[in-house]
């Protein structure tokens, strides 16, 4: 019982890849650059709170 | 849009200066110190958000849409359309789907669209369930080759990182591509018209709608519902005159390019750790200034109708998106010198930080005002020498209080002109007539100032958390009922009604005299769990009536009749012995 159970979960998981496949037709979406190597002012302001906590205690 | 963006930044500095001038007469009274210089400089801020708000309004009030290229020809190609889910209901979600899919077989352009569900779910459960109602849509809707569904192994990137994989696999294959939410809900003529401007605009790289509020039920969503549905249009209107081609996107319910999108925005993670490094969470913003940078021009048109979404519908659920709105947005402060943006992109980005970053300088007026005394100087009746007789120092209150009278009346009055406005021009009918407008827009006044401290105290909260270093995760909202008992309401605001007492417990002791002016804000503090139990309750219809709600859009309808044939049908596709008649040609 099972093993037609899952069998029958396979058949529909099958079904699903099948009926559901997107059309293969590849685009290139090339990472962008949207960060300065050094932070700006503002941002530096606003991580100073957001820094890791000391080890330890 | 020069114009526009010049005279709204000079009339809401001008706004926020004479606040700042006026405060500082009224703190100078007694002598200046230094907490009056940070209570104007606080005022200066804060006053120059709720100008900013304001002006927006004004713009929208007094502009027309600039008349856009309109295509009415056959549509080129096919168009896809993405539908991310997370962890959603995939009954409801499909639902939507089949609607949207009837409405354009209605409109006779049912071929030129394709529906891509692309499933970042992470419950195997739901997963399951969302394969099993993918065989039932197909099934339905008779969509197989038109209707897809792929889940993925790791949701990397999250909703951004969804598309993104949509793209790199199936993005030559569609000219355009309509990026929706999970509960969005669009017009088969919609879909129609928003790719006719896409095509009628060779240059524009994304096209945004403004999606109206629709299927609230309880006192919290039928307000937002309604501001939504009444306010909304006019503000975005002068939003769009503001930005002019350089956005907004909000993430849904728009149109892209899909080789613009690809060329310009494929986003990488940012160095370090959550919450400023990591994935970009609030993705959209980021999105429409790297198309801007690229050339694409993003437009918002608020005249395009038919186009939907859903609200959260109590204030729970909606500070917990706020939480993860304002990690996005304070996140930005990355990019605000990403190079190449257009200045106004900057701009947008510190407008979005300064959405969370102003309650926080509201707070610390508020605070300031309380510690005030203990900086104030002794006062001195006798300032000048060998003058016999004591000089009183003048009363200033009436400065403080045409302080007060500006901040209500950049409150209110937009929204007031917008309510005047409606009626000239007749938009008061879909709200019930003038009569019933007018009680919604009074009862919305009162309604958000009751729950604005509870907001400020939230998002005052989630800024501090972020700031922290603590990330507030992605998790699904929860949609439905959402009604909450006052148990869960008190676990969720209890934080709020102590700060409440300590605030009033302060102020009475350190400045008697201000505790009345902070009522206002400390009452619905200590009402808290009341506010958020009792405005998450079913409304019954009377005020906040929207146009949606007495004459459902098309679309609605015949989601409510999938809805209803589906409900109650959670056996597997397979085990059925006849499928449902499809509602295709309801």
């Amino acid at each position: 019982m099972t093993d037609r159970s899952d069998r029958h979960s396979h058949d529909l998981d099958a079904l699903v890849a099948r009926l559901g496949a997107l059309p293969e037709a590849p685009l290139a979406m090339p990472l962008q650059v949207i960060e300065r190597a050094t932070p700006g002012f503002f941002a530096s302001l606003l991580r100073l709170g957001a820094q890791a906590p000391k080890a330890g205690h | 849009m020069l114009l526009t963006r010049t005279v709204t930044l000079a009339l809401s500095l001008a706004a926020a200066w004479g606040g700042f001038l006026l405060f500082l007469q009224f703190g100078a009274a007694d002598g200046m110190d230094a907490m009056d210089i940070v209570r104007s400089a606080l005022i200066f801020a804060s006053t120059f958000w709720l100008a900013w708000g304001a002006v927006q309004a004004l713009a929208g009030l007094t502009t027309r849409p600039p008349a856009v290229p309109r295509d009415t020809g056959s549509l080129r190609g096919v168009t896809a359309i993405l539908v991310p889910v997370y962890n959603e209901d995939p009954v409801a979600t499909f639902a939507r789907i089949a609607a949207m899919d009837a409405s354009l077989k209605a409109a006779g352009q049912a071929a030129q669209f394709h529906f891509a569900i692309l499933s970042d779910t992470r419950d195997e459960a739901i997963a399951a369930r969302e394969r099993h109602w993918f065989l039932r849509l197909l099934e339905e809707t008779g969509g197989e080759g038109r209707i897809f569904y792929r889940r993925r192994l790791s949701n990397k990137g999250r909703k951004a990182g969804n598309i993104e994989d949509f793209i790199k696999r199936s993005g030559a294959a569609y000219e355009f591509s309509v990026i929706l939410d999970a509960d969005s809900l669009i017009e088969g003529e919609t879909l129609v018209e928003m790719v006719r401007r896409m095509q009628a605009a060779p240059g524009l790289g994304l096209l945004q709608t403004l999606p109206v509020i629709i299927r609230a039920q309880s006192r919290f969503g039928r307000a937002m519902q309604f501001a939504g549905t009444f306010y909304s249009p006019i503000f975005a209107r002068g939003l769009a005159m503001m930005q002019g081609h350089t956005g907004p996107f909000w993430g849904h319910n728009a149109i892209v390019r899909t080789r613009a999108f690809a060329e310009s925005c494929g986003m990488p993670e940012l160095a370090g750790k959550p919450p400023f490094g990591g994935h970009i969470l609030s993705h959209d913003y980021v999105e429409a200034a790297l198309l801007a940078r690229a050339g694409w021009q993003v437009r918002v048109d608020d005249d395009i109708a038919g186009s939907y979404e859903e609200a959260p519908g109590n204030i729970v659920d909606h500070a917990k998106r706020d939480r993860r709105w304002c990690q996005g947005n304070l996140q930005h402060s990355r990019l605000l010198a990403a190079p190449g943006l257009k200045p106004w992109s900057r701009f947008v980005f510190l407008q979005g930080i300064l959405a969370y970053i102003a309650p926080v300088f509201w707070l610390g007026f508020i605070l300031a005002s309380i510690a005030a005394p203990l900086f104030a100087p002794p006062p001195d009746y006798f300032p000048v020498e060998f003058w016999p007789f004591p000089v009183l120092p003048v009363s200033q209150a009436s400065k403080a209080l045409g302080l007060a009278v500006g901040v209500f009346g950049l409150l209110f009055v937009p929204k007031l002109l917008i309510l005047l406005d409606a009626a000239l021009r007749g938009r008061v009918a879909g709200f019930g007539g003038g009569l019933r407008a007018l009680a919604s827009v009074l009862a919305e006044l009162v309604f958000s100032s009751l729950i604005a401290p509870i907001f400020l105290m939230y998002q005052t909260r989630s800024v501090s958390q972020v700031l922290r270093g603590a990330d507030g995760g992605w998790p699904a909202q929860t949609r439905g009922d959402g009604s909450l008992s006052l148990s869960d309401a008190w676990a969720a605001s209890h934080w709020i009604v102590t700060t409440g007492a300590l605030t009033i417990a302060a102020t009475q002791w350190l400045s008697p005299v201000l505790v009345p002016w902070l009522l206002p804000v400390t009452l619905p503090m200590l009402a808290a769990p009341l506010i958020i139990a009792w405005s998450s309750r079913a409304s019954r219809p009377g005020v906040f009536l929207t146009p949606t709600e007495w004459q459902p859009a098309p679309v609605m309808a015949l989601q409510d009749l999938i809805l209803s044939r589906w409900q109650g049908m959670e056996t597997p596709v397979q085990d059925r012995d006849m499928p449902g008649p499809a509602v295709t040609h309801a």
